[in-house]
């Protein structure tokens, strides 16, 4: 993990497996971004902690599809950013492509038990897109922190 | 690490306490622990909510896959206490209503 913190800026980047156990990490540097003041509103934190897990499980369990166990796990990489007005998250992986369109992802029926990752993290925050570029899939998250 | 605490009370209920975060790692001992209870007679059950700090929509599925397990033994899942973040996910997911939160584990069964 390494960290900026500049000009109110606060910025940290994680490289790490495509495997369920790193979302650990990804809660530690989430929460190294809340230690920089002015820090954002719980519900803001909340919003933005959720997306990302989420989004860190729609990649885990890609790679996962395309991957046996056994194979040298997958890498991802993430760069969260909390400035004055907005909280971002950067993915970037080298999974399979995701064949989503994010603008008619909805929430599954009430007895569903699976299927809203993607839902819960379009819910949770202002903004996210996904683009296939190259061989990487690369997600955004924004949180515009409210006053 | 979570930790799942699960016990009876002299009522019959069965109680679990996950202390930690509910997601894609410990879901399944959720799971587990419902199908340990029903499988003990307490198809009854309150999820005491109070020491999980953090759940996702693996933790979420795990909580409707034992509403339904519950239900199918002719009892109930009930929550209790969440936190902030839990009643977070349970209002983005419009699962509040379902999985309605309770303000305490002794008292969870007391209304319908």
């Amino acid at each position: 993990m390494s960290s900026e913190a500049a000009d109110g800026v606060a910025h940290y980047q994680l490289i790490a497996p495509a495997r369920p156990e790193s979302v650990d990490l990804v809660h530690e540097v989430i929460a190294q971004l809340w230690t920089h003041e002015p820090a954002p509103s719980m519900l803001d934190r909340i919003r933005f902690e959720t997306a990302v897990i989420e989004i860190l499980g729609n990649i885990v369990e890609h790679a996962a599809l395309v991957d046996p166990p056994d194979a040298h796990p997958r890498q991802f990489d993430l760069v969260v950013t909390c400035e004055a007005d907005a909280i971002e998250a950067r993915f970037g992986d080298d999974g399979k492509p995701v064949e989503i369109d994010l603008e008619q992802v909805a929430m599954p029926g009430e007895d569903a038990e699976d299927g809203r990752g993607l839902a819960m993290a379009s819910a949770a925050v202002d903004e996210l897109s996904y683009q296939r570029i190259g061989p990487v899939n690369h997600w955004r998250l924004v949180c515009r922190r409210q006053t | 690490m979570t930790e799942f605490h699960v016990h009876q009370t002299d009522r019959g209920i069965g109680v679990i306490a996950p202390e930690g975060r509910l997601n894609m790692v410990s879901a399944k001992q959720l799971t587990e622990a419902v199908a340990g209870l029903i499988d003990a007679g307490a198809p009854r059950i309150v999820v005491d909510l109070s020491g999980t700090e953090f759940m996702d929509s693996s933790g979420l599925g795990a909580l409707i896959a034992g509403l339904k397990s519950t239900r199918q033994a002719g009892g109930d899942l009930r929550l209790a206490q969440p936190t902030e973040q839990v009643r977070t996910v349970l209002s983005l997911t419009n699962l509040d209503r379902v999985l309605r939160a309770r303000d305490t584990v002794e008292g969870a069964f007391d209304v319908v």
